[in-house]
């Protein structure tokens, strides 16, 4: 299960962030979100791959926290997608095809000639079409 | 690096050393105590040898030199495993004596990013963390699964006091007093003795220890026995002697490393406590070379100072220490290491033991194996331990003795790393050992923290900061809140030095050690670590968490009683509208709470609840320009400026000649900054905005302000006159107790109000300034719940005045303003202005104005932007009564007219005559007009005169009315030339009521002009069925109008035809007057705006419609409101600019018997072209015969569409097929006639002219004829131009004559 998305503009500013638990552990999955940030700075600035990688948006488990993973996603634009989930054996491909959707469902939103470039995605729609990609991860996965 | 020379070597060394277990007799231990020291305190601090440098020889055959030693001396009592609980309680002090220490620290600002990066790890890795990692490996001393902390040798310690030494001796080392460990055989008891006879001085002389000394020799051995004489100091009887101990206690000799856990601080402190008590002056003159930097240094020195003090003792010590560690524990450790490798190798050689043990003794051959290569770890031949530690590894592992494995791999990577050899090896063994460790369950859990704290220890070394924090983050998670801390801490210190530096995760370690901190306890070591994350969180917008720690910070800060500092950092949070409703109730209550606990108010600068938006910020002053109202001043000054063009003198009129600069130079003089009136209040409006969702109450909103009576500060410096260097000054923040209100100069607004949840209100704050000076805007200051006094200073910068280019707003934004002497002051407002109106609305207004000052004002004139809606009356309309005045009247209408001219342009000159006199009301009747829908915005600038002349010659009042005028009545008037005649048009009127309740009463129409003519239709000489109408409803009424001023025919004159007809049955002698203003001025502004849309070639007449309010059918309204809609330009509908109509006697009487009729007739042709056209006419008399060569059923044929077509006819009919419409026409009564005068005529015809045709008909025979066998073809010429050119034609057209009927009868 996701138990949170983030999207973090390219000063590392948070832009969105929605959990998707019933738990009050907001505070928590900033502090892991705002955490991951360094692990992608790393592996952005230290491209120790080769080549074919670099041009690679989807970067992978960030890392392992207690009971979470942490899949991060980099665009162009060094906007960053964070991903954490409760599941234990995600598959990349899983995580890859998540973030492709929500990679399109962002373009969407910040196409919006009202969304202010740099500021909090306010976007309902957003919200509701991140919630179902977010739903359908989970049951992508046992299905 | 050399390994040996990392801190984990350093570690290592101090750490996994050779254990002396210490059996002392009750005499000897009491001697001891007359210094305050128990005996293995005392020797302690001479069991570290920096430069030993013995040789080493172990199973190799090279031996090698060993230069750092140590030996640690334990009683025997200790030697034992301790209780885990016991042992953590020994910990706690560690961390909370550190705590003390931070206080200070936390009083100081919180770190920032270049003072965290800038740091070096010893500072971010304090001494105190250092020493808690040693206590907590420490708890695992004596666990059985390992040997380094198994007795090398056993010091036995009696005193010469002792009765019969030699068998004290013996006592002592009686197998039932020994550690339970070596009575369970887990340890080796067969262990090196030494034996020690202890003399105290000042119980006697020497010489019985020495006897004693020489006995022990004879039995004991000679080798193994010492003599230690202590107390030897000549002045130190018992209590000065224990004073003189004292700095060793307080050095923290007791542990095991005491030096180098002090701070500057502390040795000073011991410096003097030891200058003090001793009062050698010796130890002064180290102390005075005490200002080397390292800590140790100063430690050396004060050693030194104490060996020279009671320098007998402490050399003794040393001497018999070094003697013992090199003489006889190493060359004990070299022989038992080089014993065990023969028993191992041959051990191993000959079989593998292959008998399971449970219980490994210490004659187990594994055992044996593990203490092989602990005495080599020990002695420092790191290749030989680790030979062993992996042969043992191999038999664990079968043995599936986890703990012990785990053991031996955590050495082996020990030895990796003292090796430096193989990375990946020693990080593998630590990897293992760690994890087997965990697995093993609760058991090793602390060995599994040991271990990881060696692995930390080992990557850091290798500069991995990374990994290690990795590893102290998960050795964090099995240990209590305390000790999770502490290692959290480390972590976060690790992420820190690692390369780059990983700010974000140094900030969440921090925070997570904070936490346990917390939950341990231990606030103050919370509130520091919290501190220390702040500036990670500072830069971004990651406002959770920022939240989380600033409150956090400032409620443990509160906890800990520094409210100030609790306060600044609640400060941060109170403003956080992101947050959930419960949360802003928190921080506010805590907030609050510790505000209260402060006892007093206080100020806080820039206090953000409720924000206060400075871009919103407006300072209104009246200068020459004053405001009837507030919201007048949000018009923009170039509306007023373009309004009030003609009405204000200009600049060049000011100015009488060029030589007399004085009255100018008195306002060139305010030039640069803003004019403002003595007794006028300057008025400041800021919008303020509440961000939570909790109501907050604000109290005494006010400005803070500073007069200055000296004029002339602002020519000379501006900058001089802002008392505390202005901007600069506001940025470092002056108290704002100093800007005390001063009521002799002004007096300044005070406000109080609720704010509720998330709502924004823009407040008006006023400094009425009493005296001429210059008046200076500080910033606002206000009362938050009564206890925080907030303040905030505008700050004008000058980046802000040209972002917001309030070009020609006000002159350049400038917080200073020039007050000048009180001047006259007008106030106005039209009473009763409607702020809602129907379109079409007619109202009587009253404009007052009222003079608040002791001086009288002329010279009036007004101007006023929408003539259309507003237009003055006169001083005669003042009192009459609405509608009433507005009736046709008997007396003459010329007087009105005069109206217009006076009204010229826009600008009003009210009569020289009047004056407003002190304190006097002038009410001014003005007409109000709501012309078409909409928003309408009205601008109304008076201007007025001073009879005091002075710096201002005089001033404006600037009123701006914005009306909503609804839409009401929809009228469209449809008018179509009478066929019949010339001069007269039916005119259809739709009346559509687009109100969605209100209904109206249709009262009068009117035609403009005395040209025309207006008449109900005859044939619907009643229309009181159309009297209302109702809301939605649409109406047509026809009316018939009249030209009658070109027409011929005088019939006005009689009176029959009027311009008005009263639409209400019960009015019809009530009609207003269209022609009188205000209603003919009204009138005038919609035909001006009207033909600008206009665009049909000519005009002909406009309507005015009146019409009264009905109200809802329920109640109707009391008061009459009157509506007038003007309809201009309406011109007839038609078609073709050219018509006609034929005109002439329709029965005639005829004698046919004498000769045949001839009836004249005349086509009357008009042009309504707004160019010149021609037209020809064309009669034709063979119409008739053309119809007669029809055959009756070929014509009904045709008409069928099916016929028989015979092959002779079927020319013919086809040709005539078109003829045919005009024949089937005709009636059946149609005799022919013939036309007898002429056949055709071209005429030219001027624009909007008319011209006759005469023409003539002659008859044969009576009967009635339709005499309009002709045709007309017109075109028009457009123009001289577009008559050159050929191709450009104007419109054209033509047709077939009108039927005209004539009857002709046969006179009898």
């Amino acid at each position: 299960m996701i138990v949170c998305v983030a999207v973090v503009g390219h000063q590392n500013n948070p832009l969105y962030l929605q959990s998707f638990t019933e738990a009050d552990d907001a505070l928590k999955l900033h502090h892991i979100v705002h955490c991951s940030l360094d692990v992608i700075d790393e592996r952005v600035n230290n491209p120790k791959r080769s080549a074919p990688t670099l041009n690679e948006t989807f970067l992978g488990l960030l890392y392992p926290t207690e009971n979470y993973k942490v899949y991060g996603y980099l665009t162009n634009t060094k906007v960053k997608f964070i991903m954490v989930t409760t599941d234990l054996d995600v598959k990349d491909a899983d995580a890859r095809n998540f973030f492709r959707k929500f990679h399109a469902a962002y373009v969407d939103a910040v196409s919006n000639p009202f969304h202010v470039p740099g500021k909090k995605i306010a976007s309902r729609s957003f919200g509701v079409r991140v919630s179902t990609i977010v739903k359908s991860f989970g049951s992508g996965t046992t299905g | 690096m050399d390994p040996l020379r990392s801190y984990l070597g350093r570690l290592l060394l101090e750490e996994i050393t050779p254990v002396v277990m210490v059996l002392t007799t009750p005499l000897a231990e009491a001697a001891c105590k007359k210094s305050g020291l128990s005996f293995v305190d005392m020797l302690s601090p001479f069991s570290l040898f920096k430069k030993i440098d013995v040789p080493v020889r172990t199973a190799s055959e090279v031996p090698y030199r060993l230069q750092m030693f140590k030996i640690r001396m334990v009683y025997a009592s200790d030697v034992r495993k301790e209780d885990y609980e016991v042992a953590d309680e020994k910990i706690k002090p560690v961390v909370s004596e550190a705590d003390e220490k931070a206080l200070p620290d936390l009083l100081s600002g919180p770190p920032q990013l270049e003072d965290v990066l800038g740091k070096p790890e010893a500072e971010l890795c304090p001494l105190w963390i250092k020493k808690f990692n040693r206590e907590l490996m420490r708890t695992l001393s004596f666990s059985e699964h390992e040997t380094f902390d198994h007795p090398v040798a056993c010091l036995l310690v009696v005193s010469s006091m002792d009765k019969e030494p030699i068998s004290k001796f013996v006592d002592l080392f009686n197998t039932n007093q020994l550690p339970s460990l070596l009575n369970e055989g887990i340890m080796d008891p067969q262990i090196l003795k030494h034996y020690l006879v202890l003399h105290d001085q000042q119980e006697g002389p020497q010489d019985i220890a020495v006897n004693v000394l020489a006995e022990m020799r004879s039995t004991l051995g000679s080798n193994d026995c010492k003599l230690l004489c202590i107390n030897s100091s000549t002045e130190a009887d018992g209590s000065n002697a224990d004073n003189s101990w004292l700095p060793y206690k307080a050095l923290g000799l007791n542990n095991h490393e005491g030096t180098c856990f002090l701070s500057m601080d502390d040795l000073n402190e011991v410096l003097q406590h030891l200058v003090y008590i001793m009062c050698v002056p010796f130890p002064l003159r180290f102390a005075g070379g005490t200002n080397a930097k390292e800590g140790k240094l100063c430690c050396s020195v004060i050693f030194l100072a104490l060996d020279h003090y009671s320098s007998v003792l402490p050399l003794l010590i040393k001497d018999f220490m070094q003697d013992f560690a090199s003489n006889h524990i190493i060359p004990y450790m070299e022989q038992k290491i080089r014993v065990l490798n023969q028993q191992v190798a041959t051990t191993r050689k000959g079989f593998r033991n292959q008998i399971k043990n449970l219980w490994y003794t210490f004659t187990s051959i594994e055992s044996q194996i593990r203490v092989l290569g602990d005495f080599a770890f020990m002695l420092r031949d790191y290749e030989l331990a680790l030979s062993n530690y992996r042969l043992l590894a191999t038999d664990y592992k079968l043995d599936k003795a986890w703990k012990r494995f785990a053991g031996v791999q955590e050495m082996s990577g020990l030895c990796y790393s003292m090796l430096d050899q193989s990375r990946k090896d020693a990080e593998y063994c630590m990897e293992n050992a760690f994890s087997t460790y965990l697995r093993i369950g609760s058991s090793g859990q602390r060995s599994a923290t040991r271990c990881g704290l060696w692995w930390a220890e080992m990557l850091k070394t290798r500069g991995q900061y990374r990994e290690a924090s990795s590893v102290y983050f998960r050795i964090s998670n099995e240990e209590p809140s305390l000790h999770s801390a502490v290692l959290l801490e480390q972590a976060a210190s690790c992420y820190l030095l690692s390369s780059p530096p990983m700010l974000r995760k140094y900030g969440f370690h921090l925070i997570l050690a904070g936490n346990s901190y917390y939950m341990s306890d231990q606030k103050k070591h919370a509130v520091r670590t919290y501190r220390n994350a702040l500036f990670v969180y500072k830069q971004n917008p990651w406002s959770y968490i920022n939240d989380h720690v600033h409150f956090n910070v400032g409620r443990w800060y509160g906890v800990l009683g520094i409210l100030d500092v609790a306060i600044k950092h609640l400060l941060e949070v109170i403003a956080c509208s992101h947050q959930s409703l419960s949360t802003q109730n928190m921080f506010l209550n805590d907030f609050f709470h510790y505000v209260q606990s402060m006892g007093k108010k206080f100020d806080v600068h820039k206090l953000q609840l409720p924000v206060f938006n400075m871009s919103s910020l407006r300072v209104v002053h009246e200068d020459h320009r004053t405001y009837a109202s507030d919201a007048d001043v949000d018009v923009s000054e170039s509306t007023w400026q373009e309004l009030e063009e003609e009405l204000i003198p200009s600049s060049s009129v000011v100015r009488t000649n060029w030589l007399d600069t004085q009255p100018k130079s008195s306002l060139r003089k305010f030039k640069d900054s803003s004019v403002c009136v003595a007794g006028e209040a300057v008025k400041v409006n800021v919008e303020l905005k509440n961000p939570l969702q909790i109501p907050v109450d604000v109290s005494g909103i006010s400005l803070i302000c500073q007069l200055s009576t000296n004029l002339d500060a602002l020519s000379s410096d501006v900058s001089g006159l802002t008392l505390d260097g202005g901007k600069d000054q506001v940025n470092i923040e002056p108290s704002v107790s100093i800007f005390e209100t001063n009521a002799d100069n002004f007096i300044v607004s005070q406000l109080d109000i609720i704010l509720r949840g998330g709502e924004s209100k823009r407040v008006q704050l006023d400094v009425t300034p009493k005296v001429e000076g210059v008046l200076k805007l500080v910033g606002i200051r206000w009362t938050l719940s009564n206890s925080v006094v907030g303040y905030q200073y505008f700050e004008f910068d000058a980046q802000k005045k040209n972002k917001k280019g309030k070009k020609g707003r006000r002159r350049p934004f400038n917080n200073n303003l020039v007050v000048i002497k009180g001047l006259p002051k007008l106030s106005g407002s039209i009473e009763h202005m409607p702020t809602k109106a129907f379109a079409g609305d007619l109202q009587l207004l009253k404009l007052n104005l009222r003079n608040h000052s002791e001086f009288a004002v002329k010279g009036i004139k007004m101007k006023i932007s929408n003539p259309r809606f507003l237009i003055p009356g006169d001083s005669s309309d003042i009192g009459l009564e609405f509608s009433h005045c507005l009736k046709k009247q008997k007396q003459s209408v010329v007087s009105s007219k005069s109206m217009k001219e006076n009204f010229k342009g826009l600008l009003f000159v009210f009569p020289q005559d009047i004056e407003i006199q002190a304190g006097a009301t002038l009410s001014w009747p003005i007409w109000f007009h709501a012309a078409t829908p909409g928003n309408v915005s009205l601008y109304i600038s008076l201007y007025y005169e001073m009879e005091n002349s002075s710096d201002i010659k005089y001033r404006t009042l600037r009123m701006h009315y914005s009306v909503e005028v609804l839409p009401s009545l929809d009228i469209s008037f449809a008018i179509s030339m009478s066929s019949s005649r010339l001069q007269e048009y039916i005119v259809r009127m739709d009346v559509v009521n687009k109100t969605p309740s209100e209904s109206f009463v249709l009262h009068q129409l009117s035609c403009v002009g005395s040209k025309w003519a207006i008449s109900a239709l005859t044939s619907c000489s009643s229309i009181s069925s159309v009297e209302t109408v109702s809301a939605n409803q649409a109406v047509s009424c026809f009316f018939k109008i009249k030209d009658f001023e070109a027409d011929s025919c005088k019939e006005a004159g009689s009176g029959s035809y009027r311009s008005d007809i009263a639409l209400h049955p019960g009015t019809s002698g009530d009609v207003f007057d269209v022609a009188r203003a205000p209603l003919a001025d009204f009138h005038f502004q919609e035909r001006y705006r009207q033909g600008k849309l206009a665009k049909g070639p000519c005009s002909l007449l406009d309507f005015v419609l009146i019409s009264k309010a009905a109200g809802n059918s329920s109640k109707p309204s009391p008061d009459l409101q009157l509506l007038s809609h003007h309809t201009c330009h309406c011109s007839a509908r038609n078609q073709s600019p050219v018509w006609w109509l034929m005109e002439g006697p329709r029965t005639i009487t005829h004698d046919f018997s004498k000769s045949c009729c001839e009836v004249s007739i005349q086509l009357v042709i008009h042009n309504s072209a707004e160019h010149r056209s021609s037209v020809r006419v064309a009669t034709f008399d063979a119409m008739p015969e053309k119809s007669q060569t029809v055959h009756p059923h070929d014509s009904t044929s045709v008409q069928g569409g099916w016929y028989d077509v015979s092959l002779e006819n079927d020319i013919k009919t086809i040709s005539s097929a078109k003829s045919t419409h005009h024949e089937k026409q005709y009636s059946k009564s149609i005799s022919p006639y013939v036309w007898c005068s002429l056949s055709s005529a071209q005429i030219d015809l001027q624009p909007d002219s008319c011209s006759r045709v005469p023409l003539k008909v002659c008859i044969f025979a009576p009967g009635t004829y339709n005499f309009s066998n002709y045709e007309l073809q017109w075109k028009v010429h457009p123009s001289k131009r577009a008559q050159v050119n050929e191709d450009v034609n104007g419109p054209s057209g033509g047709g077939p004559g009108h039927p005209f009927y004539v009857t002709v009868l046969q006179s009898v």
